[in-house]
């Protein structure tokens, strides 16, 4: 009997949380397989279709092209991301008046809302009215009368859309580093500069391999998050020129809503689920290995 | 060399605040301005003409009320329930255990956008679509919340919780009056993770929400710009008014939120 008791009282504390997680997560997932066998539109499911959905994801150039525009994404925006993060946490953490200003200043793009810093980069990336270009105009860098198309060219569209992500999300990792190098002991410095060390040795030698186990933490959840873009590329480019940076969700997103076809979006998101499970398991295992060390 | 450091730093300051301070002094100009370089953007006349426009001509204030009632109502809800789930895995020794915590450490594994295509139908299917109890439910499930708050109950001894039941306190009283005070800094640090994670919560309002009356600042925005490409000043009234509140709220908690998010990172 007391048994019991206990299980009931464990129960009453766990309940809320299992029912909102096998409502919304669970119950969702197995949905996901039914609907994935299904044609099914918007208004209702309509027949049966075996495995025709994934054949057909399987040769759906489009679908790749997708997976192809977000892994550019990843590979575009993940090294630049530790890199510049790192760089703001050192200027950061140098003692320094202006101290507080950085660190402000680095976090605060951080906290708008994901529409406004996809609306900001957009109109400062526009050609002849733009800040940018107005901006390499008055430095003299761009002569007078020539433009940048930021977004009209594929090429400079990713680098406009990862400057943007870049500017927008990397306050939360310099936070991150800025705290992980504030408990770096200062003697480790000190016994480096008596015996006659640099400053970039001293980066180079402690800064950067005590930062070890944060920056794989961060390598891997910022892949995971990356492989998610959606709305950024949403505004600046609207997935062009010509569906050229168009991602997978957003691909998803109009197949289910503009195209009507539930079934084969929520094949795909399947897929999407696979790749991020993969990355996943791989972050789990790195980050139980770290423990271990 | 002191001197490049300080240049460098002053320029990647400079660099990170001036989309803000454009955003900001472009609202304030008046509509149809002329530009030729950099400097106009920054000259009089400044009018705030257009904000009263847009405050009186959208829905941007209701919108940006629905952000921070959703999210406030989300954060309070997701870190209570994460909280309970976390102290009955951590300090009740019921059967199942670890049955119970496999199940809850696979939805780390299960990531949001996976599942949004089936979430809609189930969401559907329940008559959620179109309402706040729609937008907040379905995202109130935080395995993450429950792994992390049970790590930081299991840190509590367990002498503080039999010295509350000899004084005759049951369940209830230990999780009020022991286990949430004293875990305070992480459960802020979740509530701060989930508020910022929900203020920008695009994709699932977008999908589920058509009416404008429970739209957010995310999907909310871009209806009001499709209309006015051309200019500059109505889209950065828009930015600046949904930015505000948001900006203040940061100057004020600064510290309590980089603490916390440097917390997460310790955890996670």
């Amino acid at each position: 009997m007391k048994k019991l008791r206990i299980d009931m009282q464990a129960l009453l504390f766990l309940l809320p949380f299992l029912i909102v997680y096998v409502l919304f997560t669970i119950w969702p997932m197995i949905k996901g397989i039914e609907m994935s066998f299904y044609k099914w539109t918007l208004i209702k499911k309509l027949k049966y279709v075996g495995f025709d959905n994934f054949k057909r994801m399987f040769q759906d150039d489009q679908f790749w092209a997708a997976v192809w525009h977000s892994t550019i994404f990843v590979f575009l925006t993940t090294p630049t991301m530790i890199a510049l993060a790192i760089g703001l946490a050192l200027i950061a953490n140098r003692k320094s008046r202006l101290q507080k200003l950085y660190r402000s200043a680095f976090f605060l793009p951080s906290i708008l809302s994901v529409s406004v810093a996809s609306y900001l980069g957009l109109f400062m990336f526009q050609p002849y009215t733009g800040f940018i270009n107005g901006f390499l105009h008055a430095l003299g860098i761009l002569p007078e009368g020539k433009e940048v198309f930021w977004l009209t060219e594929p090429s400079l569209a990713w680098i406009a859309i990862a400057a943007l992500t870049l500017w927008w999300t990397v306050g939360f990792n310099f936070i991150l580093y800025l705290s992980a190098m504030q408990e770096i002991p200062d003697d480790m410095y000190e016994a480096a500069s008596l015996d006659g060390a640099t400053r970039g040795q001293m980066f180079w030698r402690i800064t950067l391999p005590m930062l070890n186990p944060i920056t794989r933490t961060i390598l891997m959840l910022q892949i995971i998050a990356s492989y998610k873009v959606f709305l950024q590329i949403y505004i600046i480019t609207g997935g062009g020129p010509l569906d050229s940076t168009r991602p997978i969700i957003q691909y998803i997103y109009q197949t289910g809503f503009r195209k009507n076809d539930l079934g084969y979006a929520a094949t795909m998101s399947y897929m999407l689920f696979a790749i991020l499970l993969v990355l996943s398991i791989i972050q789990y295992v790195i980050s139980n290995r770290k423990e271990a060390v | 060399m002191k001197w490049v450091y300080r240049i460098i730093s002053l320029a990647a300051a400079f660099v990170f605040l001036i989309p803000l301070v454009w955003m900001i002094v472009v609202s304030v100009k008046e509509e149809g301005m002329k530009v030729s370089g950099t400097v106009d953007w920054f000259t009089p006349p400044y009018s705030f003409a257009v904000y009263s426009q847009i405050i009186g001509g959208t829905k941007l204030l209701q919108w940006v009320w629905n952000s921070f009632f959703v999210a406030g109502v989300v954060t309070i809800l997701t870190v209570l329930i994460a909280a309970m789930a976390g102290y009955a895995m951590s300090k009740i020794r019921f059967r199942f255990r670890s049955v119970m915590f496999f199940v809850i450490l696979a939805g780390l594994l299960i990531p949001g956008e996976g599942i949004i295509i089936p979430l809609y139908q189930v969401a559907k299917d329940m008559h959620l679509l179109n309402s706040y109890q729609g937008l907040i439910f379905t995202v109130l499930a935080s395995p993450m919340a429950v792994i992390v708050l049970k790590s930081f109950f299991d840190g509590i001894p367990n002498d503080l919780i039999e010295s509350v039941q000899i004084d005759g306190g049951g369940t209830w009283r230990i999780f009020l009056t022991i286990m949430l005070p004293l875990t305070r800094p992480a459960l802020a640090s979740m509530a701060i993770l989930t508020f910022i994670g929900s203020w920008n919560n695009f994709l699932w309002p977008f999908l589920s929400i058509t009416n404008d009356k429970f739209f957010t600042l995310p999907m909310g925005i871009p209806t009001l710009m499709s209309q006015y490409s051309e200019d500059y000043v109505k889209p950065m009234v828009i930015n600046t008014l949904s930015s505000i509140p948001i900006i203040i709220l940061f100057l004020i908690f600064e510290r309590q939120i980089i603490k916390g998010i440097s917390l997460s990172g310790i955890k996670g």
